[in-house]
């Protein structure tokens, strides 16, 4: 198993989220998306090097994808409040 | 055996988040998300990393899967989540991702002569403290000050406005 086909399945992996996050409309299906992508390359980083350093840094990529998934639903619930509806293409006023 | 688990685990993860694509009920792409996750689990115990197997559990399939329920329950917009049928949406963005995935692969092309050893050495969890609480313990300490500030965002974004 050589790295080059290690970092080809978190690619695949990261290509088929990043396709989801550019066609679905839902804001909140798009966050999901994201999360996968950052899952993605988070598989990369662990898989590439044996080090405990590189775990190391999936560790903290953890913690910033629990920070990132509670700011984007928050910002989820006010957008919702706001404007009544969750499809991306529907949010088209800014408030000036 | 380790290189079959890993691929294993891969095509189900790959073929969870294909399935998500073309899910149009947003509990059951959650479900597939779920599943991607659990697989990512896998594919970290096949390549030996068995804390950050766990910590993927208990904190994506666990905290982060949990939140995007309560977002579903909460909203009663997402309920209503049902895309419109656009296939041609959909191809055109899988021909995005084929392109985006061409050149990464291409790009990483030098690594076909990098051989990941296949006798992973096993990371337990005092090697990987020993690393963030030493080598990265700034880097470790700046993330409790990320997670205070999305802490104070989400409250402050979706706390109801009083009038003052």
């Amino acid at each position: 198993m050589s790295a080059y086909n290690l970092a080809s399945l978190a690619f695949l992996l990261f290509a088929l989220a990043a396709a989801g996050f550019l066609t679905c409309g839902s804001l909140v299906r798009m966050l999901m998306f994201l999360e996968l992508m950052l899952n993605a390359a988070n598989i990369a980083l662990v898989a590439l090097n044996p080090l405990p350093a590189s775990q190391a840094y999936a560790v903290m990529i953890f913690a910033i994808a629990a920070a990132e998934a509670g700011v984007g639903l928050a910002i989820l619930i006010t957008l919702s409040a706001n404007f009544k509806t969750l499809q991306a293409g529907n949010i088209k006023e800014l408030k000036g | 055996m380790i290189a079959a688990a890993v691929y294993f685990f891969g095509a189900v993860a790959a073929l969870a988040t294909l399935l998500m694509l073309f899910q149009r009920e947003p509990v059951k792409a959650a479900m597939l998300m779920l599943t991607a996750l659990l697989a990512t689990a896998g594919i970290y115990l096949a390549l030996s990393a068995q804390l950050l197997a766990a910590l993927q559990i208990i904190l994506y399939a666990g905290a982060i899967m949990t939140l995007f329920i309560v977002a579903l329950t909460v909203l009663p917009q997402a309920w209503r989540d049902h895309p419109e049928k656009k296939p041609f949406l959909k191809v055109l963005g899988l021909a995005a991702a084929a392109i985006i995935l061409t050149e990464l692969v291409k790009v990483s092309a030098v690594l076909k002569t990098v051989l990941r050893s296949t006798d992973f050495s096993e990371t337990g969890a005092l090697a990987l403290a020993q690393q963030l609480f030493g080598r990265f313990a700034f880097q470790f300490e700046l993330l409790s000050l990320v997670i205070l500030a999305s802490i104070v965002a989400a409250v402050a974004l979706a706390a109801k406005r009083r009038p003052a």
